[in-house]
């Protein structure tokens, strides 16, 4: 089935209909009630560079597994080169001829270059044994050939910069030869795609085929003629990219969601007082991040995956500390050292993290034990909690999250993931703090469970609290929120509010494109 | 981006039957799967006694059982803060050595003064309640594995008594601390109200308290601890701290009871204070487990290890049979806790895993060009 075209393909229609290398047609993926993938159908010729586009959960990356092996399809067929493609790992699927650059690094940070290179199967030498010096050479082969000469065979992986790091993910996936490379994000960490693109060209050209996914529509210009997008795990397409304009491609991503209503009455016309004010905020991945964040305002943060926003979390959390920058509370200058400082700072910031189940419940306490942890101290009389008024409390309280109060009993580990998220952002509420860091906390959480947190968080900023909210889900973010920032690389690459806030704006800031910008030209 | 069925809005699954009959409705509490489990041990304990009648006809009497309470209390007194420690996800391996502590620095301090132990038995306490608040700092800032920290300082303590006793520990046993084991009050040894009282206070602590709610969110996930505010690593050089203070307690009671210090006394209670807590169904992983089991585990394990003394085979078989016990009543115990626990997400994945191959698959012939 991997057999050599030495004939050059021209992606741009040659009349002759050929097979085409990757074909899809109609494969979906559920992971247990979660449907990531319904149904995706394209086709990646020979020697064509074809784009993968989509928003965040999108369903790309699930795609991408189901084609490198990590996962198999529920439903639907993939063909490569006329033959039915079904890998069972990843390493059959580099033998069929596919191979992928993750986005997620799969280099193993402890080796060098050159093990990393060769592996799983390092050239040996004379006693059978991994040789160190012909690795070395084969390795130092595979950099010059891809124009990556400057990083050493025999660097440990864990020290090299992230640009290079991904450069040697990206020869790694090229160096077994594939029919079909697989390239996720390649450009995210690297300071000059042209590298990149000078590589698959030279490829393309001799007939290798490429899927190409990212988010950077220039660098899609750049390189493809034609592009499928996914959009809640469908594809539409094929479109041809040259003819597509920005917003057209906007707007498939974003698909009629965005007609939805807004609910939130946006723009207060009352200025009220600050509640947090950040400016300069600078880390490992957020650079000079400023904003305000006002009584009784929900601010939502809208970003593609990692363009700082979890690190940005984590700081006003008090979980991580900034390189520089400033925090500060009514006024006032904070130096959050622990989430505890956080809860104790000013009026008090909680921090509702990503990961629920490692970082935000106790699973193996009962549900009232994880909702009344906040209250131990007021529950208590000389140390000793009283557990009637402690259940009384809780049975209580946790109406206003619309949980039912025989959960409280059970271990919090038995009940379903949204449920857990009602009870963790209880106990949220039972901690006091006026302003809320909210990390996606609707993710992986059924419609009702949605719904009731909406409600907390309105009833929540109605009553003067402040909450910065970030989401996956850009309708849940235009819907909620008063305004909305846009993270790209580590900085605020724009806020919009009002009449303003909308998917397609949202979608082009997080791109790195400016939404005013593409109107003004598409007016023009 | 994701669609989820509206089904799973439906909650949890529903009460078990068992488990809603056995809630005391009005005060909020009921019997866990924990509390099945102490039962179960006390049970066990109590039919292992009567049974033991089989093998000799002066067992399985009132005085037996009452030497078998005293002889577990050193046990029971360690199991508190080993218990604490493993509640947290550490490990305390020093217990033994700080006991040995303990009994040695009571040896000499006390001596016959009955005024001495008012003063000498709070300054053991602090003594080896630092030590045990080093391995808690260990374990903490410098971020060694607890049970390489807590080895380390019991070599540590360990040679500072050679070099200081000379190998030979010197002092007097109190007759204070050996009269609470041989006097009795109200018909039970005096020990034995002390312990009484010890566990209720130990158990309020553990589980009543709010200290110990504390311990027990760290030890589920210190991370998530840390995120909901709590001082996580105050309350792990704590938990060490009065580990370190009940070994030295326990060294107190051993000097009373056996009238004498060892550079060695303390050792031999290592494994079982560790075994205690296990049997008792805590998780080694940390945030499971209750100190009223830890008690079953020790009177459960000190029952054992009399009953096999008296079955008079050789050394080798004894611990053969007593390891073999061990293991056999850590499956028994853990079957709707432990077990169950651990497995449930593996079961799930199988289950959710889709199957191979498509639904839709289909050959695609289309004819080659190359």
């Amino acid at each position: 089935m991997q057999h050599q075209t030495d004939e050059i393909d021209d992606a741009s229609g040659g009349p002759a209909p050929q097979t085409p290398v990757l074909r899809v047609a109609g494969v979906s993926k559920a992971y247990g009630a979660t449907i990531a993938l319904n149904s995706v159908t394209l086709e990646v010729l020979s020697g064509e560079v074809h784009a993968l586009l989509g928003e965040n959960g999108a369903g790309k990356s699930t795609f991408v597994k189901v084609l490198s092996g990590i996962v198999r399809q529920g439903g639907g067929a993939l063909s490569l080169d006329g033959t039915p493609y079904e890998p069972r790992s990843l390493m059959d699927a580099r033998r069929s001829g596919v191979s992928t650059a993750f986005q997620e690094l799969s280099l193993l940070p402890n080796l060098t270059v050159a093990a990393n290179l060769t592996l799983p199967h390092p050239l040996k030498g004379g006693l059978g044994l991994a040789s160190r010096s012909r690795n070395e050479a084969r390795a130092v082969e595979l950099l010059h050939q891809f124009d990556a000469a400057d990083i050493s065979p025999r660097s440990i992986v864990s020290r090299l910069s992230l640009a290079q790091k991904q450069r040697i993910e990206i020869i790694r996936a090229i160096s077994h030869r594939p029919r079909l490379l697989v390239l996720d994000e390649p450009t995210a960490a690297l300071a000059e795609p042209e590298w990149l693109f000078r590589i698959v060209e030279q490829l393309a050209a001799s007939g290798m085929a490429t899927l190409y996914i990212s988010h950077r529509l220039s660098e899609v210009r750049r390189l493809c003629n034609k592009g499928t997008i996914l959009r809640n795990g469908d594809s539409i397409g094929p479109i041809a990219i040259a003819e597509t304009s920005d917003n057209e491609i906007f707007r498939m991503m974003v698909g009629k969601r965005s007609e939805e209503r807004r609910q939130v009455a946006s723009g207060s016309s009352v200025v009220r007082d600050v509640a947090i004010e950040v400016s300069g905020l600078t880390g490992e991945s957020i650079h000079d991040v400023g904003f305000s964040l006002h009584k009784g305002e929900v601010v939502g943060v809208a970003a593609l995956e990692g363009q700082g926003q979890r690190e940005l979390f984590r700081i006003l959390g008090g979980v991580a500390r900034p390189l520089r920058g400033t925090i500060s509370l009514e006024g006032s200058l904070v130096n959050l050292k622990s989430p505890g400082q956080a809860l104790a700072a000013g009026a008090g910031i909680a921090f509702v993290p990503e990961e629920r189940k490692s970082e935000g419940i106790f699973l193996t306490q009962s549900t009232c034990a994880n909702v009344t942890l906040p209250l131990l101290n007021r529950l208590s009389r000389f140390g000793l909690v009283s557990s009637r008024r402690e259940y009384a409390v809780a049975a209580d309280q946790i109406q206003r999250v619309q949980l039912a109060e025989r959960l409280l009993r059970l271990r919090i580990s038995a009940l379903s993931g949204g449920n857990q998220q009602k009870a963790l952002i209880m106990r949220v509420l039972l901690s006091g703090a006026r302003s809320l860091i909210l990390f996606d906390p609707t993710r992986g959480v059924d419609v009702g469970t949605k719904q009731t947190i909406y409600e907390v968080i309105h009833r929540f900023v109605q009553d003067g609290g402040s909450v910065l909210i970030y989401s996956t889900e850009l309708p849940e973010l235009v819907k909620l929120s008063h305004r909305c920032l846009v993270l790209y690389r580590g900085r605020v690459a724009g806020e919009l509010s009002g009449e303003n806030l909308s998917e397609e704006g949202l979608v082009a800031l997080a791109t790195g494109h400016n939404i005013e910008e593409i109107r003004s030209r598409e007016t023009a | 981006m994701t669609k989820t069925s509206p089904s799973e809005h439906a909650t949890a699954a529903p009460v078990p039957e068992a488990s809603a009959k056995a809630t005391a409705a009005r005060s909020g509490f009921r019997i866990g799967p924990e509390g099945w489990t102490t039962l179960a041990l006390f049970g066990l304990t109590v039919f292992m006694i009567l049974a033991s009648r089989l093998i000799s006809s002066g067992f399985g009497s009132w005085q037996q059982a009452q030497a078998i309470l005293l002889l577990s209390s050193f046990t029971i007194v360690l199991g508190f803060g080993q218990g604490l420690v493993i509640l947290i996800g550490g490990l305390d391996l020093s217990v033994g050595v700080v006991m040995t502590l303990g009994g040695i620095l009571a040896y000499r301090w006390i001596g016959t003064s009955l005024v001495a132990l008012f003063w000498a038995i709070p300054c053991i306490l602090l003594v080896t309640g630092c030590v045990g608040a080093i391995n808690g700092l260990g374990a903490t800032l410098l971020r060694l594995p607890p049970f390489i920290m807590t080895l380390a300082t019991s070599l540590i303590i360990y040679g500072v008594f050679l070099g200081f006793t000379g190998g030979q520990p010197r002092g007097v046993a109190s007759p204070a601390l050996t009269s609470a084991y041989t006097s009795t009050f109200a018909g039970l040894p005096v020990i034995l109200w002390l312990l009484l009282i010890f566990i209720i206070l130990a158990t309020l602590v553990q589980s009543h308290s709010s200290f110990g709610r504390r311990l027990y969110a760290v030890g589920t996930s210190p991370m998530a601890a840390y995120i909901a505010g709590l001082p996580v690593r105050l309350l792990i050089v704590a938990a060490y701290a009065i580990s370190g203070a009940t070994s030295g307690l326990a060294g107190i009671l051993l000097v009373g009871y056996a009238t004498g210090a060892t550079l060695t006394m303390g050792q031999s209670y290592l494994l079982p204070s560790v075994a205690a807590v296990v049997v008792g169904g805590a998780s080694i992983l940390g945030g499971r487990g209750t100190y009223l089991a830890t008690v079953g585990g020790a009177l459960l394990l000190t029952t054992l290890s009399t009953i096999i003394e008296a079955l008079g085979l050789a050394e080798g078989w004894r611990t053969v049979i007593y390891g073999l016990v061990i293991m056999l009543a850590l499956l028994a115990l853990r079957e709707n806790m432990g077990i169950g626990w651990a497995l449930t997400p593996k079961f799930r994945n199988t289950a959710s895993r889709s199957r191979p191959g498509g639904a839709g698959h289909k050959p695609n012939k289309t004819g080659g060009n190359g």
